[in-house]
């Protein structure tokens, strides 16, 4: 469902991603293990739209060329990234933004808006799973959350908006075991035959928790290895270095 | 120098129709002719650098005093909760006093109470000899009183002079407290002057919320002064919400002169267009552990300009002093500016005072975040900027005003 060909991305003339080639299926896990300066965020950034990176290639997905969409028609095709660092936005009620948010993508997929008393119906229901409690709701966007606190609230919009290809980008920095535990959780309660993931590690533990069906090797912007999930154990082992040049 | 002859002669017709007493008359006198001494501020005056009323008020070199037809308040324009009002239409006070349950509310008649002694703000001195009008509020010692009180100053359709002035005196006596919101509304697309002084006195343990919302004025230049006294243990908490105003200056000076006072003066501003708007605090720590806060923030569009000079004065027997000022602006314009002032005169050595002060645009990452959930661009923007305006409101006490302001700014808040 995804087709990523001849990927380039640079950023200031500087060539980050140098034609990366991946297919995603649908219902699968992909992984992206590499190095420091491998390219794993630019990929996560060109796949989502961000601005200020030079992109050429194709991003095929639902038979549109993703590259031809801004980051907001991305999101409301079913893209959906997690952050590595989610931002904090103070003033911006974490509600609020929800609804915003999922209204933004119902609305461009020609559904109609929830009502205050829908919406909060279906947050309860889903905030409830993930041990988010109203309090954190209630507070700024990301504003004093922890870093588990931060990630849950990531995964909680994943569940909200029900994107059909999420993109993770190192969601395991910074969280304890028992924060880990939570969000794999979630994330495998997300898996379904219609959903696609990408996940972007560093380590290997993470996978550990949500088993991915292929492991790729991302060094100096291409994918030099793929494997099944038995690659990250390896990797974890004897390192990147046999793939950097 | 402005020729002042013009004001001179009106000021002369006003003190002959004023029957008022010698006290008034004198000091009125006094402060008008303070006024002479150097006119109205230039820019070039350091306490007026940044100000927008020294490029208007020369257009007010002949004052003509509210007169107008209307004596009629909009219903619709009421606040929908139970309140005590305060009617001014055109300028003209309209009021039925209130004495009930520890409150007074009468006409600030002959300004009996008022401080008599000129300062060397122009402006102030300008105001103090020409208002005709204003307010008195009391509250009796012990009194709690939960209903709010809403002042209108009200300008309508039918207002054909050029100048506003009032001059209003707030008591709050030992241990009471009261709940104040200050409302300018204007129908008349006039160019007026705008003037006023108020005095808030809080005795011992007293609690003053005082809430102005200043919006949509397109041509008239306003000066709202404010000065409060603080007593041992009594708090003001002042907000200033002010949006798309054509030319504007808010002073307020806060003396924090009894022990374990607080005053938290904060305030948004919102601009368009041309507008133009200027915010000077001054909190005087003269006792030892006071505590004071400003908190300002600025949305600037279009070519408006906004400044915010704001001073902590700590006083050499004002020890354990905490002092807290943050001014930030959003620049959502190439030709939006935005000038800051902060300023610590501390005399005191066991102090604990804090400023800080930014300005820049909308944080890309942020918007990126917004974006990347579905929101179009615009909206991103949007909810940033209200969301960057609405920090300050969060932080008011009084829930019921917090969300009348939420929803001014157009903002939900703890619910969706």
């Amino acid at each position: 469902m995804i087709e990523i060909k001849n990927l380039k991305a640079s950023v200031d003339e500087k060539e980050i991603l140098k034609g990366l080639n991946l297919s995603i299926g649908k219902g699968e896990v992909h992984a992206i293990m590499g190095p420091n300066g491998s390219g794993k965020s630019t990929l996560s950034y060109a796949l989502s739209g961000k601005e200020g990176y030079n992109v050429s290639g194709e991003i095929k997905f639902n038979k549109k060329n993703l590259l031809e969409l801004n980051t907001e028609e991305r999101a409301q095709e079913g893209v959906f990234l997690a952050l590595q660092y989610p931002t904090e936005i103070p003033g911006v009620f974490t509600k609020n933004f929800l609804r915003t948010s999922l209204n933004s993508i119902r609305k461009a997929n020609g559904e109609s808006e929830l009502n205050a008393i829908e919406f909060l119906k279906i947050l309860k229901e889903k905030s409830t799973e993930l041990k988010i409690d109203d309090e954190m709701l209630a507070r700024p966007l990301n504003v004093g959350f922890s870093g588990g606190e931060k990630k849950r609230n990531e995964i909680l919009q994943m569940a909200l908006l029900e994107p059909s290809f999420i993109i993770m980008d190192e969601t395991d920095s910074g969280l304890d075991i028992d924060a880990l535990k939570v969000v794999s959780n979630g994330v495998n309660s997300l898996r379904d035959p219609d959903r696609s993931f990408l996940i972007i590690t560093h380590y290997q533990r993470l996978l550990n928790y949500i088993k991915p069906d292929f492991v790729h090797v991302l060094s100096d912007g291409k994918i030099v290895k793929t494997g099944d999930w038995k690659l990250a154990l390896d990797l974890e082992k004897e390192g990147y270095g046999q793939f950097i040049n | 120098m402005e020729n002042y002859e013009n004001i001179k002669v009106n000021f002369d017709s006003f003190i002959q129709s004023l029957k008022s007493n010698a006290d008034d008359i004198e000091f009125r006198k006094k402060s008008f002719n303070h006024f002479l001494t150097n006119g109205f501020p230039k820019a070039k005056d350091e306490e007026w650098k940044y100000s927008p009323l020294t490029k208007d008020l020369n257009k007010f070199l002949s004052v003509e005093f509210g007169k107008s037809t209307e004596q009629n308040f909009p219903e619709e324009l009421k606040e929908n909760y139970d309140h005590y009002p305060i009617i001014f239409i055109d300028g003209n006070l309209q009021l039925e006093n209130v004495q009930e349950n520890g409150l007074k509310i009468v006409k600030n008649e002959k300004f009996l109470k008022s401080v008599k002694k000129e300062g060397t703000n122009p402006v102030l001195n300008f105001t103090n000899a020409f208002a005709d009008e204003g307010y008195l509020i009391e509250v009796e010692p012990n009194t709690i009183i939960s209903k709010p009180i809403v002042v209108y100053n009200f300008y309508s359709k039918n207002f054909s002079s050029n100048f506003v002035s009032a001059k209003n005196f707030i008591l709050i006596n030992e241990s009471s407290e009261i709940t104040i919101f200050e409302k300018n509304i204007y129908n008349s697309d006039q160019e007026y002057l705008i003037t006023s002084n108020t005095e808030v006195f809080l005795a011992k343990n007293s609690k003053l919320k005082k809430y102005n919302v200043n919006e949509e004025n397109k041509h008239s230049t306003i000066f709202n002064f404010t000065k409060a006294n603080l007593d041992e243990g009594s708090e003001l908490e002042h907000f200033t919400f002010s949006k798309n105003i054509n030319s504007c200056r808010d002073e307020t000076i806060v003396n924090l002169n009894g022990k374990n006072s607080f005053a938290s003066v904060s305030g948004i501003q919102s601009l368009l267009d041309n507008n133009n708007h200027e915010i000077k605090l001054i909190i005087n720590h003269n006792e030892e552990f006071t505590e004071s806060s400003q908190f300002i923030k600025s949305a600037l569009h279009d070519s408006s300009t906004a400044a915010f000079q704001g001073k902590i004065f700590v006083d050499s027997q004002a020890q354990k002093t905490d002092g807290y000022q943050l001014s930030r602006a959003l620049l959502l314009s190439d030709k939006a500016r935005f000038f800051s002032k902060p300023e610590l005169e501390i005399y005191a050595d066991d102090v604990k005072c804090s400023h800080g002060s930014s300005s820049g645009s909308i944080d890309n990452e942020s918007i990126f975040y917004l974006r990347s959930r579905g929101i179009d661009e615009t909206d991103a923007k949007e909810m940033m900027i209200k969301g960057f305006l609405a920090e300050v409101i969060d932080k008011l006490k009084d829930d019921r005003f917090k969300k009348i302001f939420f929803s001014k700014l157009g903002h939900d808040s703890e619910n969706v």
